[in-house]
């Protein structure tokens, strides 16, 4: 909600305390400020300090246009983007039909969740050496981390989901005379589309750290790399472009699971937006 | 026209203590072809109880119901159920959750062009031409229970079961759709079983009134309707004769409260 027609005339009669509220009303405004203030607390906090610890934003701007300009951004995203999304739509898929089939029949749940509890409590950062004795230091071995990452979200808030599809909406469809597979097909599923989106969002941050963190520990490619190199050598300015590359990634995601869960979920009246 | 009987029924629950809570007990009723019966009770008399062994929801103890001399166990296609929590599908929109009762009677996705004109009609006979393409949510709770009449007409179903369908709408609204549904009764001519806690609904519904007595529900007294009908037509609430049933039923409901 936008309030940018309100507070004009207030500004004009009381001056510049009316200033401030009518700009803190408006939310655009409010970003414009937010991110004004945050360069400029950047360039006077790096002024007054070596550049070793904090570069200034024209030199981590220069730094960004030359990696990209040198391709070596472009390689390093594109080297990260691609086991990241690999990874991620298996899980997403292995996720959501595990999740729905445990959710939906009991005796699965019963015979795998202890697996799924064990294997979910152990950090996902644990399996990296033996995932490199088993598949070698490469692609395979990325894609199964950012797989077993971004799985096991999915997984469990699918199953939950579909576990708690409407008891009383149930009945209503049993009440019409809808055998158990029309059911499942008409009450059940539907009914987990939201948890569904809902997993997605968990398991694609968690698949994001994944693949950086496998990236920067072990297979040494792509903006995981980058971390590390530009870390251990001490040049900030150009530490700081595979960061703006993970933020704009992320974002994206972000955006990208919001524009799902409206096409998908049309039916959700919003509270809050 | 069909013809809805309980025979005997017996219905226990568990309690939480472990022992059997005795719901219903030698309970028998007839509701003749076409009438539109209302049983009314106090809360816990086991009224809902029966509404949802004979929709099929619940099984029996022991004992039977009938739809035209054959036994019923399972939900029949030859029956709507309208409940007072609606129940509409929320990621379906009006016309789609009008066509689950039909898709689930045909056990077919695809709507064939009948039913798809049985669907528009429908709509237009609960008045909600123009909405099909809504979703619940968007709807006002009066409008959801027409939907909720619409999914049950469509069916064409020869016995109505209505669970207080009105009972979470406010009192303007109920007594609108209460004349509607007098106006749909009287064009799809089914029988309906009605219940309710509403004795006023009740008689200026009903043809016949059940009233329960308390647990173990069984049958306390039964009274005949003879308002002449259409009754949304005259101001029936007026009439001498719907006073006098309505002293009788509130002497008998009193004396369970």
């Amino acid at each position: 909600m936008t309030q940018s027609s309100i507070p004009l005339e207030t500004a004009g009669t009381n001056g510049t305390r009316s200033l401030i509220v009518a700009a803190a009303r408006n939310y655009y405004v409010m970003s414009v400020l937010s991110v004004v203030a945050f360069f400029a607390l950047w360039q006077i906090v790096s002024m007054n300090v070596p550049p070793i610890i904090l570069p200034t934003p024209a030199s981590v701007i220069a730094a960004f246009v030359q990696l990209t300009a040198s391709g070596e951004l472009v390689v390093a995203t594109a080297e990260t983007i691609w086991p990241f999304v690999v990874g991620l739509a298996v899980a997403f898929v292995v996720g959501t039909a595990l999740g729905l089939l445990l959710g939906i029949f009991r005796p699965a749940a019963r015979v795998l969740d202890p697996y799924i509890f064990v294997f979910w409590s152990i950090p996902n950062i644990a399996w990296l050496p033996l995932f490199i004795a088993w598949f070698g230091v490469g692609d395979l071995t990325l894609v199964i981390f950012v797989f077993i990452s971004a799985v096991f979200p999915q997984l469990l808030t699918v199953e939950a989901g579909a576990k708690e599809a409407d008891s009383f909406l149930v009945e209503v469809a049993r009440s019409l005379g809808g055998t158990k597979h029309e059911i499942l097909r008409a009450v059940v599923l539907p009914s987990s589309i939201p948890y569904i989106v809902a997993g997605l969002r968990i398991a694609a941050g968690r698949a994001l750290v994944g693949i950086i963190v496998g990236q920067l520990l072990i297979v040494a490619t792509g903006i995981g790399y980058m971390f590390q190199f530009y870390g251990e050598t001490l040049a900030l300015a150009k530490y700081f472009a595979p960061l703006i590359v993970v933020a704009v990634l992320a974002v994206a995601l972000n955006r990208a699971v919001n524009w799902a869960e409206q096409v998908l979920v049309p039916w959700k009246s919003r509270a809050f937006t | 026209m069909p013809e809805l009987e309980f025979v005997n029924v017996r219905k226990t629950y568990a309690s939480p203590t472990g022992d059997r809570l005795l719901a219903l007990d030698n309970f028998t009723l007839k509701v003749e072809g076409g009438r539109f019966v209302t049983v009314i009770g106090p809360s816990g008399c086991g009224k809902t109880t029966l509404l949802r062994m004979a929709g099929g929801l619940i099984p029996l103890d022991s004992g039977e119901i009938r739809l035209d001399g054959s036994v019923l166990a399972n939900p029949s296609p030859k029956m709507s159920m309208v409940f007072q929590g609606i129940g509409l599908m929320p990621w379906r929109t009006i016309a789609a959750n009008v066509a689950l009762g039909l898709q689930f009677q045909s056990h077919r996705q695809r709507l064939t062009d009948e039913e798809e004109r049985l669907i528009e009609t429908t709509l237009a006979l609960v008045g909600l031409t123009g909405f099909e393409h809504y979703y619940p949510h968007q709807l006002s709770g009066g409008m959801q229970q027409r939907v909720g009449l619409a999914r049950a007409l469509a069916r064409q179903p020869e016995i109505l079961l209505m669970d207080e369908p009105f009972g979470a709408l406010d009192a303007q609204t109920r007594a609108v759709l209460q004349d509607e549904l007098l106006a749909l009764w009287g064009r799809v001519k089914s029988t309906v079983l009605f219940i309710t806690h509403d004795l006023d609904e009740a008689i200026y519904l009903s043809d016949r009134v059940v009233i329960m007595g308390r647990r173990p529900g069984r049958i306390k007294e039964v009274l005949d309707v003879n308002l002449p009908r259409p009754r949304y037509g005259y101001d029936v609430r007026a009439e001498h004769e719907f006073a006098r049933l309505r002293a009788i039923a509130w002497k008998s409901i009193r004396e369970e409260l």
